[in-house]
Parts: structure tokens; C-alpha cells; sequence
């Protein structure tokens, strides 16, 4: 499955995870439920053709380890600020993906429900590292991307992720990261596909890192339009907004050398002391009368903007 | 847990919410129900047993030494037990002793009595410990004596000392002649008032602090409660932690006590259940007018509960607050 960066350890669990649960005759729930009896009893011939002697071998047998050490892995890699619920989800993932694998061909209304079970499962892979971790983040986009793959006509292996589900992805990744669908809608315009186009990986790595660092930025320019408006009721002057805008295009405007240094200019152009200084020469103190404020939405939606038009798209 | 757990070590990261600890468990779940837990896949399983623990009932119907084991089991056990429970605080019931002990063996099987013993104690003081007591008391002292019992045990081996005058604590008491000052001051005074110095009790139980690393009571907390008064006894200090809000608060446990027997979901089950029992009996058949409805509402025995509460429970209110102020 991984071809990427992931490491060799994951790699192997995740690999012979997913061998033991083929070994396994798996049911749906609700089929689980009907013939529960009978379930256990196919469990328990057809993956251990001698019962198990000791505990140990129960449990190498189950594969019990091999899940723990990746749920581990996981867990470690991407640090969790509640780790019992991340193994919870973690391990809830896993379980309806082995379930769903094993529902199979179902008709079009259970597909339907297993697209959209996956396509939540490949957004909370996606969540979990920032994407400033790049090689964690890789790691998670490649494992969404496979996850949606399945979701995909069964066309041997060609093709990639469908286009439809790529910009639902995109989508619900915006809204997750707090981002209103108006300010979104631009740059869904700019970067989606046309539902039946089949999307490959880095085209499908380069709209989810695009999407993840538009809604950083979002909320960044929310807290930007904080700092300019005079108090938490009162909107912000429209001249303070612009001048703060002006900075923000300057900033984003940098030249063509390397990457590092770019990131600097960038920075000293944003930094306090700029800002305060085209705020300074914008400020009247007597304006704030009649037209002259700026309402969030739209400071929002210009920041928006000036990031959007900057999204170059891959031809 | 915040941003610093990037810093911390693996190890380190997986120790603060006992990771390896739950999972040790898992499995040790896993291979005592073999067949049980494994029809539904063993993915599946870890799931449940995982969201069991991060939603707080895991502990139910698990030996003592599970409950205990983390302050994570701890939390979790009170709240169960308030929760379950709560209709008792509601109907103003005031349980002894043996009844309490009851109730929290309904949820663990093999709690024991001892624990229970010494919640009362704090209830009640140390003194007339046949009296029964409300829900609401009994679960505030059961939470400090539950979630801190370790750290209280300590606090009584300290007050232990003060009291007979040697300072469990070498660093505060630098000569051999002040612990003998200390010793007659004390011996003179438990004779005269009751307990030990508080700003002396405060400095020990700081130290003490030092050893238990988080699972103690706020230094805050309990420094502000010392500072109240010059002189302090055991039961006096216990029940003033129980009292404090901001405790209650970092055990996350429990709401505070004016929203403690507030559950309106429960209400509206119960007054259905009741509506249904005193119906029945009422009309012959299950034909049940809505004109029929109204006379037997009125009757049922949970507004007579209602009622009897709100006597009792103000009335107990006093009580207590005179309890607590003779310290």
C-alpha cells in the first residue's frame, strides 16, 4: 500500500494488519447480528485451525500486537492532545474500514453510505498532523488518497481519485478549518476538477496542502482584522482595513529567488512595525463617520483573495 | 496536556494519560472474554473498550484496583456514581453509612467499606458516626477521599506528628530544643484547643506536595484554607477541602453543588415511569383518558417526594453549615 516516506515499521504493521484481516471471514454489523452464533463459530475454524495452546499464541494469532504498535505509531507520531480519544478513533477507523471491506458489493444506496464513511475517515487522516509536520502530513494525504481511491470505479488500478470526490474533500476541509462556504467558494472555483476527471496524487496533495494553509490563513486575517477594529462591537475604519491589506498584498508580493529568502522578505514586510506604520499614516482620528468602516466578511474576503490570487493551477 | 507535550519523550507522552496502562488492560480484557470480544473483530473491539475510557464509563462493574488505578478511573468512578445516583440527593434521602456502602458496591462489586468508613468520618467529623448523612455531603467528602487518598493518608501521618510534636518534616524544624518547644507547646494546647498550628500544617503539607507531584490538592487551595484560621484539625481541614469549589473543580468530576441533583432528562423519564405505574393500577384496562390523567398526577408519590425534600434538604443545609463553622 504506502509508497511514500512512511516509515518501514508502519509500513510492515499496516501491511500484515491488513493480510490478517483478509484471513478473516468478516461481516457487517448488522449480518454479524443475524447470525452471531454462527459468525463466532466461522471466526473461530477458519483463522485458527488449531485452537490456540497459550495466550500468546491467541494473541499473535488475532494479531493483536501488530495493531497495538501501529495504533502506537500513530499515536506518536502524531501526538495527540487526548490520546485516549485518538486511539478510540484510531481504532474505529480500522474497524469500519475492515467492515466496509467486507460488505463489499453492495447496491447503491449502501455504496453511497460507505463513500461518505470514507471520505470522513480520509478527512480525519488528513487532520492529524499539521501540515508544517510535512512528512507526517505526506504521510496522511497518501493514506487519504488511497482510502478515496477505493471509492473509485474499479478500473485495474489506473485512474486516481474522482474528481467529484476530490473537491468534496477539499470542501469539507475548508469548512472543517473554519472557513465559510462564501469565502471558500473562489478558491474552490480556481483549484477544482470536473467530477468525472480522475485526480492523481500530487495534484490531489497539492489542493489539500492548498486548502490547509487557506484556512491557517483565514484565521490569521480574522485575528488581523481583531487587532485593527477599535473594540470587539465596533467595526474597523475602511482606511485602516485597506492600509493593513496593502501590507498584506506587499508581503505576499515578493520576488523570484530562492524560497528562504522570500520567507524573509516576506516577514520583515509583515512585521508589527510596518503594519503599524501604514496603519499610522492611514489613521484619521476624526474619520470612523458614515461609510468609512469595514465589516469583517468583507476584510475577509479581500485577504481571501490576495492569497487566492496567488494560487497558481497546474495544467 | 498542552503544547509542551512535543517536548516531552515518547515515554513520557504516553505515561501522562497512562496509555500503556489502558492498553495493558485492554488485552488483559480481551484474554479473559476470548470469544465475547472478538465476534466483532478485534479492531472493533479496542474501539469500544478505547471510547469507553475517554467517555468515562469504562469503570463500571470493574474490581477496585481497576477504578483506582489512574486519576482518569478515579474522576470517572464519581461521576458514575453521582449520576447513577443523584435521584437519592434529589428525594432528600439522608443514607447511613452501610447504605452508602451498598450503593457503591452496586458499581464495584468489591469496594470496600473502609473507604466508605472514612468519607464518613469527614462527613461526620470523626464523631457520631451512626448519623446518617445526605448525598450531597457524603459525595463531596467521597470525592476528596477517593480522588486524594493517598495524599490524605500522608496529610494524617503529618498532623499525626504535629500533634504528638515531632515534625514529620526535619527541614522545618532545625533544632532538637524547638521540637521539644514544639512538643509542650502542643501538648499543652490539645489540651486547651483542638488541633495543630495551620501555618506549621501548611508548610508540611507543601512539602508534601513535592512527593506527589500532581495528585494532590491545589497549593492554592489549601494554603487559602489555612490562612482562615490560626489553629486547624484534621477533620476540619478535610471537610474544608471538600467545601472548596475550585478542588471540585480541578477534578472535573462533578458540577458544583447548586446544579448538583439538576437532571431534567431523568425527571422527565421518571415522571413518565410514574405517570405509567400510577395509572395502571388507577384504570382497569389500559385505556387511559386524558381527564383520567390529571387526579392521578396529582396524587403520585413523587410530588409527596418533592415536597419532603425541599424540607429536608434546607433543613440539612443548616446543619451542616454549623458543623463546619465550630472549626
Amino acid at each position: 500500500m504506502a509508497k511514500v516516506e512512511l516509515p518501514k515499521c508502519i509500513q510492515l504493521s499496516t501491511a500484515s494488519l491488513v493480510h490478517k484481516y483478509e484471513s478473516l471471514p468478516l461481516l457487517t454489523k448488522t449480518a454479524m447480528a443475524e447470525k452471531r452464533r454462527s459468525g463466532v463459530a466461522a471466526i473461530l475454524s477458519d483463522s485458527k485451525p488449531a485452537k490456540p495452546d497459550t495466550d500468546e499464541e491467541f494473541l499473535s494469532q488475532l494479531g493483536v500486537g501488530v495493531l497495538l504498535r501501529g495504533a502506537l505509531l500513530k499515536l506518536v507520531e502524531a501526538r495527540s492532545e487526548d490520546p485516549i480519544g485518538f486511539l478510540a478513533d484510531h481504532f474505529s477507523n480500522l474497524a469500519s474500514e475492515s467492515e466496509n471491506g467486507a460488505a463489499g458489493c453492495g447496491d447503491g444506496e449502501k455504496d453511497k453510505a460507505t463513500q461518505e464513511q470514507r471520505l470522513a475517515r480520509a478527512l480525519w487522516h488528513l487532520k492529524l498532523a499539521h501540515h508544517s509536520q510535512r512528512s507526517a502530513f505526506n504521510n496522511n494525504v497518501r493514506i487519504a488518497y488511497e482510502l478515496l481511491m477505493q471509492g473509485g470505479p474499479r478500473r485495474g488500478g489506473g485512474g486516481g481519485v474522482r474528481g467529484r470526490i476530490y473537491t468534496e474533500t477539499l470542501r469539507s476541509l475548508c469548512r472543517e478549518g473554519e472557513v465559510s462556504e462564501s469565502t471558500a467558494a473562489p478558491l474552490m472555483r480556481r483549484i477544482q476538477c470536473h467530477d468525472h476527471e480522475a485526480v492523481p496524487f500530487e495534484l490531489f496533495r497539492q489542493g489539500v496542502l492548498t486548502c490547509a494553509v487557506f484556512s491557517d490563513y483565514v484565521r490569521t486575517s480574522r485575528s488581523l482584522y481583531t487587532a485593527v477594529r477599535p473594540s470587539p462591537e465596533a467595526l474597523a475604519q475602511r482606511a485602516l482595513c485597506q492600509a493593513v491589506l496593502g501590507a498584506l498584498r506587499d508581503a505576499l508580493d515578493t520576488s523570484q529567488c530562492a524560497d528562504s529568502a522570500r520567507y524573509l522578505e516576506a516577514s520583515a514586510k509583515i512585521a508589527p512595525c510596518r503594519l503599524a506604520k501604514a496603519m499610522a499614516s492611514a489613521y484619521r482620528p476624526r474619520g470612523g463617520l458614515g461609510g468609512s468602516v469595514m465589516d469583517p466578511k468583507e476584510f475577509e474576503g479581500a485577504a481571501a483573495a490576495l492569497f487566492i490570487a496567488r494560487v497558481r493551477v497546474l495544467s | 496536556m498542552n503544547a509542551d507535550r512535543f517536548t516531552l519523550t515518547v515515554d513520557e507522552y504516553l505515561a501522562e494519560k497512562n496509555v500503556l496502562f489502558y492498553m495493558e488492560d485492554a488485552v488483559n480484557q480481551l484474554l479473559e472474554h476470548k470469544e465475547e470480544y472478538t465476534q466483532f473483530g478485534i479492531a472493533r473491539y479496542f474501539a469500544e473498550y478505547f471510547s469507553s475510557v475517554r467517555n468515562g464509563n469504562h469503570i463500571l462493574f470493574r474490581e477496585f484496583a481497576y477504578i483506582r488505578a489512574t486519576s482518569h478511573n478515579r474522576a470517572s468512578f464519581i461521576r458514575i456514581f453521582w449520576r447513577c445516583f443523584r435521584q437519592i440527593g434529589k428525594n432528600g434521602d439522608l443514607l447511613a453509612m452501610m447504605d452508602y456502602s451498598s450503593l457503591l458496591q452496586l458499581l464495584c462489586p468489591d469496594f470496600p467499606a473502609e473507604m466508605v468508613q472514612k468519607t464518613a468520618r469527614i462527613v461526620l467529623m470523626d464523631d457520631a458516626m451512626d448519623c446518617p448523612m445526605s448525598f450531597a455531603d457524603f459525595l463531596y467528602a467521597f470525592q476528596i477521599q477517593f480522588f486524594y487518598e493517598e495524599f490524605l493518608e500522608s496529610v494524617a501521618m503529618i498532623y499525626q506528628g504535629l500533634l504528638s510534636g515531632k515534625s514529620p518534616n526535619t527541614v522545618i524544624v532545625p533544632t532538637s530544643t524547638s521540637v521539644e518547644q514544639l512538643s509542650q507547646l502542643a501538648a499543652d494546647e490539645t489540651a486547651a484547643q483542638e488541633g495543630v498550628d495551620s501555618s506549621l500544617f501548611s508548610d508540611c503539607i507543601e512539602a508534601l506536595c513535592e512527593r506527589y507531584k500532581d495528585d494532590h490538592p491545589s497549593r492554592f487551595a489549601f494554603k487559602e484554607i489555612l490562612k482562615q484560621t490560626q489553629r486547624m484539625t484534621f477533620y476540619g481541614f478535610l471537610m474544608a477541602l471538600t467545601k472548596h469549589e475550585g478542588i471540585s473543580q480541578d477534578i472535573g468530576a462533578l458540577p458544583n453543588k447548586a446544579d448538583l441533583l439538576i437532571d431534567p432528562v431523568m425527571d422527565q423519564e421518571l415522571e413518565k415511569l410514574i405517570a405509567q405505574v400510577s395509572i395502571s393500577p388507577a384504570s382497569n384496562s389500559s385505556s387511559c383518558a386524558p381527564g383520567q390523567k390529571e387526579p392521578v398526577r396529582k396524587a403520585s408519590p413523587r410530588k409527596s417526594l418533592h415536597h419532603r425534600k425541599r424540607i429536608e434538604l434546607e433543613s440539612d443545609g443548616s446543619t451542616e453549615e454549623t458543623d463546619s463553622s465550630e472549626n
